[in-house]
């Protein structure tokens, strides 16, 4: 023990352990003589020179005691040792020992508990426990073993400590000389011994998997001092293994529970996707029999995007369908005086039915705020106050398309178009637009308003009928036809348009992270954003800021998503903010069209706040209310600028 | 059960064992160490200075199941001798690590000496070579009956809820002191037994002393 503390010149360094770093900083000795300390605390703590070569006297008192120790120990596996070498037999058809061999007319053999070798009863030890009535047998080698284990104090230490082992050839003149070549020795020998013990430790240990690790990484230890840090060491690194273990448990936990509503949303939200498709789908193949469904479909993709001329083949399968709608000519005329509604403007019914009908089906998927409008197919009639006029094409027909829009608010943000049909008047889209964004105070207060127009290449594209609908006529999840006349143009009220432009929409997610002590806002995406480039698109970006800020620190910028109105962001942003601070903030949200080489154009914006109104306010007091829970909403972005002076 | 022979500087024993004396400055533990090993006492005060050891070497007898007299061994105990004193804390503590079992020591005539116990055990878990040594509880100066302040019943409560042993010793008159340091030993002893052959149970039944002893060790750990 001590004599390894301070270690002869003969012996191989080893870092000290924290007992001796602990005993060298009293005895002012080592590494520790140059501690920072106060001198008043140095004075109080020192020893005197007298206390002092006490301490040492009795410590040199101890290594003598530990040198006669050593060569105790070394001459107990010396004796194991040669019990080892001597051993004769295989131990299967053999005693292990004296090699007797076993047999009917043999000697009986019994079997070792440790090493599992048989041996006769002369070379084996019987020994009782006694709890256990069973004899249990140990081979004369397994019980000097354990005897070994005991008496050098390897049961204590967790590994055979440092020994001395004796010399063949005692000859007193030599004795020092050969003590220290002696010492050298137990370094390159001890290893394989404990080793061998340990070995059969693990057979014995075989349930506690971690006592065997200990056993086993003990016994690769050589010196005595490492054996004794090893063992504090492993005591130490398993419980800090354990502690990883628990603290890594409690985040995947965390993490399970979080992913698993975003999973169950997700997958409602795709199954709930594919549902309104497949019922469009239904819809459209007992509408249009002669179009294909991957046809359909391909007009559903093609909605969002820039709407492209159709081709050849799309002209000559409407040229059959104008070929059926004259067959059932008088059937559909029937029909359609069937739905002419009240004529509020004093218009005779020829007139009304002049402008020719347009038959779509609305649908309100409340879950996914979506309004899914499907349009199916015109009759257009040929103008008759153009009568005395040279018509608008060669052949007397049109080339229609129909454009939508939500009424208050029309506006580049909120126009969806269909692909334009060539020279026909009998038009079948089959094609399905879809408004995002869409909430429950739209369905109330919003109109759609569909327009069939002819599109002209020379010349300005010219009107030629629409139709309105409430929304709040439908009811939620629930699909509506509609087969309606179309009308003249109605003027649009300018001072409703004017109050507050719409710049399209945003959904946003809310919230606060007890955890984090923070604010996490989600940019999720935006939907019919305004065009402000002359492609017709926008480079959109969005900016947050958590007002009042002094130091313009909470501001955060999403990526630039290229060519687009409807982008999708997916970020996050993090405020550190206390709870009862949060409350007194104002969440700004403004869209931005990024522009190369020119000041960025302002899209639109929206607060959430206490001074917000309608559903900002609402969304932003359940963001209070409901602390660690994310609420996703969809807002309205209007071209007031929230803030004054906000340039890119 | 033990007989004592004279210290000898060779390495003719069985066993070495390692045991250390703590508790207050003051309460005796030189004082008992020395009548233990030499049976004499001293009753001027010398503050021990850091730590001190002393030797002796013991028979150590174990018991057969069938009642017979087992195997004898030799045991040599260094048995370690702590100062009690605060400055020597940190010095003293370091030498817990490599002591197999502790005597834990207060004065019986000094309330205070019984109230550190409780701090002493908490240096023990912290410093020894597990959370769970063998510890004899030992309340000295049991001859000075008139200036007692200790009663046994409290001292036998706190023993009980450490689970460990206890014993009032007189370093003056010698009585209890061997007892202590047999019955610590003991302890030390079953605790070998049950590493080495950790597959089987050592359960030592027959002998009622011994069945009282091994109670408290039953419910710690191994070492190993």
């Amino acid at each position: 023990m001590t004599d390894t503390m301070f270690g002869s010149e003969n012996e191989q360094w080893v870092c000290p352990n924290d007992r001796q770093l602990m005993l060298r900083a009293k005895l002012h000795t080592g590494w520790s003589i140059h501690t920072f300390q106060s001198e008043r605390q140095r004075k109080a703590q020192a020893l005197e020179k007298r206390e002092l070569d006490l301490i040492m006297s009795v410590i040199h008192r101890a290594e003598q005691l530990e040198l006669i120790e050593q060569h105790r120990i070394g001459r107990l596996v010396e004796r194991l040792d040669n019990m080892r070498s001597s051993a004769m037999g295989n131990g299967l058809s053999q005693c292990l020992l004296c090699g007797e061999v076993f047999g009917l007319l043999g000697s009986s053999s019994v079997l070792c508990l440790d090493c599992c070798m048989k041996v006769c009863t002369k070379c084996g030890i019987e020994t009782t426990a006694g709890g256990q009535k069973r004899t249990q047998w140990l081979c004369k080698i397994c019980s000097e073993q354990r005897e070994v284990w005991k008496r050098s104090g390897a049961w204590f230490y967790k590994a055979l400590p440092k020994h001395i082992r004796p010399i063949k050839d005692s000859i007193l003149d030599n004795r020092k000389p050969v003590i220290e070549r002696g010492e050298q020795l137990p370094v390159a020998r001890s290893a394989p011994i404990s080793y061998t013990w340990a070995q059969s430790r693990v057979y014995l240990s075989e349930s506690d998997g971690s006592d065997a690790e200990l056993s086993e990484c003990s016994s690769d230890r050589k010196t005595f001092a490492s054996e004794t840090n090893q063992r504090r060491d492993s005591e130490s690194s398993g419980g800090q293994v354990q502690t990883p273990q628990s603290s890594f448990t409690s985040p995947t936990r965390g993490n399970v529970h979080i992913e698993s509503p975003s999973s169950l949303v997700s997958e409602q939200s795709s199954s709930s996707s594919f549902n309104p498709g497949l019922e469009d789908e239904v819809i459209d193949h007992s509408r249009t029999l002669l179009t294909p469904p991957a046809l359909s479909r391909a007009g559903s993709l093609r909605s969002s995007s820039t709407s492209q001329k159709s081709e050849g083949p799309q002209a000559d399968a409407n040229r059959d369908e104008d070929d059926l709608d004259q067959a059932f000519g008088a059937t559909a005329l029937v029909a359609s005086k069937k739905e002419e509604e009240p004529d509020v403007e004093g218009y005779d019914s020829d007139d009304s039915t002049t402008l020719g009908t347009l038959d779509f089906s609305l649908l309100y998927d409340q879950e996914n705020n979506a309004l899914h409008c499907t349009i199916n197919k015109a009759k257009l009639p040929v103008p008759r106050y153009k009568k005395g006029l040279k018509p608008m094409d060669h052949n007397g027909l049109s080339d229609p398309y129909v454009k939508l829009h939500l009424l208050p608010g029309a506006s580049k943000a909120n126009k969806l178009r269909t692909k334009t049909l060539r020279n026909t008047l009998n038009p079948v889209w089959s094609e399905t637009l879809t408004y995002y964004g869409i909430t429950d105070e739209d369905m109330v207060r919003k109109t759609l308003r569909i327009s069939v127009c002819d599109e002209d290449k020379f010349r300005h594209n010219e009107f030629i009928g629409e139709t309105r609908i409430p929304l709040k006529k439908l009811k939620p999840n629930q699909t509506k036809n509609f087969s309606n006349c179309l009308e003249k143009q109605l003027p649009i009220d300018k001072t409703d348009d004017k109050s507050l432009e719409e710049r399209g929409r945003i959904m946003i997610s809310l919230k606060y992270s007890s955890q984090k002590s923070g604010l996490v806002v989600g940019i999720i995406r935006c939907a019919h954003l305004a065009a402000m480039d002359a492609n017709g698109f926008s480079d959109p970006y969005v900016k947050t800021y958590l007002k009042p800020d002094e130091n313009k620190k909470s501001k955060h910028k999403t990526a630039v998503k290229k060519k687009t109105l409807n982008p999708e962001f997916n970020e996050e942003f993090f405020y550190e903010i206390k709870y009862a601070d949060l409350s007194k903030k104002t969440l700004e949200v403004t869209v931005w069209d990024y522009d190369i080489g020119k000041s960025n154009d302002f899209i639109g914006g929206v607060s959430l706040g206490i001074n917000a109104s309608g559903e900002r306010l609402k969304h932003w007091f359940d963001c209070l209310k409901n602390k660690d829970k994310k609420i996703e909403r969809w807002h309205t972005l209007t071209n007031e600028l929230p803030g004054s002076g906000y340039n890119d | 059960m033990f007989s004592s022979s004279s210290t000898m500087t060779d390495g003719d024993y069985d066993y070495l064992i390692k045991l250390l004396a703590l508790g207050d400055s003051g309460v005796g533990k030189t004082t008992f160490l020395y009548r233990y090993t030499d049976n004499k006492f001293n009753p001027k005060f010398i503050t021990t200075v850091g730590i001190d050891f002393r030797e002796k070497r013991v028979v150590y007898t174990t018991n057969s199941p069938n009642g017979t007299t087992g195997k004898t061994f030799k045991v040599h105990l260094q048995l370690w001798d702590t100062a009690g004193q605060e400055r020597f804390r940190s010095l003293t503590t370091a030498f817990f690590r490599d002591a197999m079992g502790f005597l834990l020591m207060f004065d019986l005539t000094s309330q205070q000496s019984f109230l550190n116990v409780r701090n002493w055990m908490s240096q023990l878990q912290a410093n020894a070579y597990c959370e769970n040594p063998d510890i004899v509880l030992v309340g000295n100066k049991a001859d000075l009956a008139d200036q007692r302040e200790v009663q046994e019943k409290q001292a036998k409560e706190l023993a009980d809820k450490y689970g460990i042993p206890y014993f009032e010793t007189s370093a003056a008159t010698g009585s209890e002191v061997d007892k202590a340091v047999v019955t610590l030993l003991d302890l030390v002893m079953k605790r070998m037994e049950q590493c080495v052959e950790k597959p089987s149970a050592d359960a030592n039944t027959s002998d009622g002393s011994s069945k009282l002893s091994a109670a408290p060790a039953q419910q710690k750990k191994c070492a190993c």
